[in-house]
């Protein structure tokens, strides 16, 4: 009896074992991983991988889920949980491992009130329906967020941005990719390109504050008739064309006309709100919203 | 005392209370005291800076022990691969090295900024062109020896530890470190052809500071670990 319930212990126990290994040590090419991390409150997720799919949505349940796909096959995911703070890291297995090598997918399901911290080097960052802060450091990876709101703060070095429906604050740097805020809700936004596009699409908020920079790529400001902003347009050596009729700022700031480059200021209806377009090469374009 | 005799004193000031006459005529001269307030901050921010704790290159250690190895003073093998825990991902750990270098090369932007800015150069020029002169041959060289040594020079072939094995990260970092080069060079004609264009000069300390944070980038995901 006794040797019986030893040989079910050691079996469970090597089971144990043997989960533990798959999960930690060295996932087997393309194995799904999943782990549930339950939260009481508002849980702030971080995770560190170099390549790879990095999926974020959001659900009303009070857990994370973090589900993994090792696709190369020679990394290690280590999670850990200490209250509301989660963070999932990929580890190398070994130090001979090439980019492919290294690829992991992530999909992570979080509460709708959640905040998170992503950096990633390559791979496609997608996060949906999440409500919290978010900071993202990324060096090419390309960066979809949509019906996201919070304070988000995005680096990357050629990788591009689209926001779709984003509420909050933004504040976006990159050198070489496009930015792209489609039906924002965002009463401040600072984004800045080096050689890429920027592209707003939506409405400015009353006591919004918009500053868009680049440096050679074109920005493109979409208005309708009742938006109501302050602008304050420059391309040092490119053009700005416009198609809204702007009456002088109506608050009484000066704006001493430059001798260099290409400006306009003005008023639109009560110029509730503030828009900052800068650009040393670049094309400037405010179009009327179809 | 005339403007240029209280240039003097300020240069060749260490610390401690300036001589009578001299706060006598800061006291009187709103340029000189623009000056001296200018130096005392950069004092502070020198003496702030040389209190932190900078990581050294790892290019140095690893020539200091090639050098002591070649010697024969040291025989210990060294690892050559990093374990895991060594790995790359130690890099958002220990930002030390791209830190320091970051810090550095913006503390070089800064002074080329400060000595660079035409409102403060018109401000000297007020005091004492004798001045002028005098201080574009001593401290400009130096700040854009720094600034140049630091950072212009520095290109994808010689950040130290540049040898990230995943060449789509390689890739990004180089093209964009060209297209920074671009910017700053473009921006430095404009500069030199426009001296007051302000919007120019805002978007070379721009550029200089991505070129900055780019470099910092690259050591973080290379020399630091990366994918090597």
């Amino acid at each position: 009896m006794s040797s019986t319930c030893n040989v079910v212990r050691l079996a469970k126990l090597g089971v144990v074992i043997a989960g533990f290994v798959i999960a930690t040590a060295a996932p087997a090419r393309a194995d799904r991983v999943e782990k549930h991390f339950p939260v009481q409150s508002k849980p702030m997720v971080t995770v560190r991988n170099a390549s790879g799919r990095i999926q974020v949505k959001a659900w009303s349940k009070n857990e994370v889920q973090v589900a993994w796909t090792s696709v190369g096959g020679k990394t290690a995911v280590e999670t850990e949980q200490a209250g509301n703070r989660i963070e999932v890291i990929t580890q190398m297995v070994n130090g001979t491992a090439s980019a492919e090598d290294v690829k992991t997918d992530f999909e992570i399901t979080v509460p709708v009130e959640s905040e998170l911290s992503v950096r990633t080097d390559s791979g496609n960052v997608t996060v949906e329906s999440v409500h919290g802060d978010m900071t993202f450091d990324t060096v090419g990876a390309n960066l979809q967020l949509s019906d996201v709101d919070g304070y988000m703060v995005i680096k990357t070095i050629d990788g591009s941005l689209v926001c779709t429906r984003c509420g909050g604050k933004l504040e976006a740097n990159s050198i070489s990719g496009n930015m792209q805020m489609i039906q924002p809700v965002l009463d401040s936004v600072r984004v800045q390109t080096s050689s890429g596009n920027i592209l707003f699409d939506g409405s400015f908020l009353n006591r919004g504050v918009y500053i868009m920079k680049n440096f050679s790529g074109t920005i493109e400001v979409h208005f309708s008739s009742t938006d109501s902003f302050d602008l304050n347009a420059t391309s040092l050596k490119g053009k700005v064309v416009n198609q809204a009729s702007f009456k002088p700022d109506a608050h009484g700031s000066h704006h001493p006309a430059s001798k260099y480059g290409e400006s306009l200021f003005g008023s639109m209806n009560d110029g509730h709100a503030k828009v900052e377009l800068s650009s040393f090469s670049g094309t400037i374009k405010i179009l009327k919203r179809d | 005392m005339q403007c240029n005799e209280l240039e003097q004193i300020l240069e060749q000031h260490t610390g401690g209370p300036l001589p009578g006459l001299a706060t006598a005529h800061i006291e009187g001269c709103r340029a000189c005291g623009a000056l001296a307030t200018d130096l005392d901050a950069i004092h502070a921010a020198a003496i702030k800076l040389g209190a932190e704790e900078i990581a050294p290159p790892e290019h140095l250690w690893v020539s200091l022990r090639n050098l002591l190895e070649a010697e024969g003073i040291i025989h210990e093998p060294t690892p050559a691969l990093p374990s895991v825990q060594h790995g790359w991902w130690m890099a958002y750990q220990r930002p030390a090295l791209a830190g320091a270098f970051l810090s550095l090369v913006l503390l070089a932007a800064g002074m080329i900024s400060f000595l660079g800015n035409p409102t403060q150069v018109a401000n000297r020029l007020t005091v004492s062109p004798q001045l002028e002169v005098k201080r574009e041959v001593s401290a400009m060289p130096s700040a854009t020896n720094l600034f140049q040594e630091e950072l212009l020079t520095v290109n994808n072939e010689n950040i130290p530890g540049f040898r990230m094995r995943d060449a789509t990260v390689t890739d990004s970092i180089r093209r964009n470190l060209n297209i920074v080069d671009n910017f700053i060079a473009m921006c430095e004609k404009d500069v030199r052809e426009q001296p007051e264009n302000e919007m120019a000069r805002e978007y070379l300390y721009g550029a200089y500071e991505q070129k900055a944070e780019l470099l910092a980038t690259a050591m973080d995901r290379g020399t630091m670990g990366g994918l090597q």
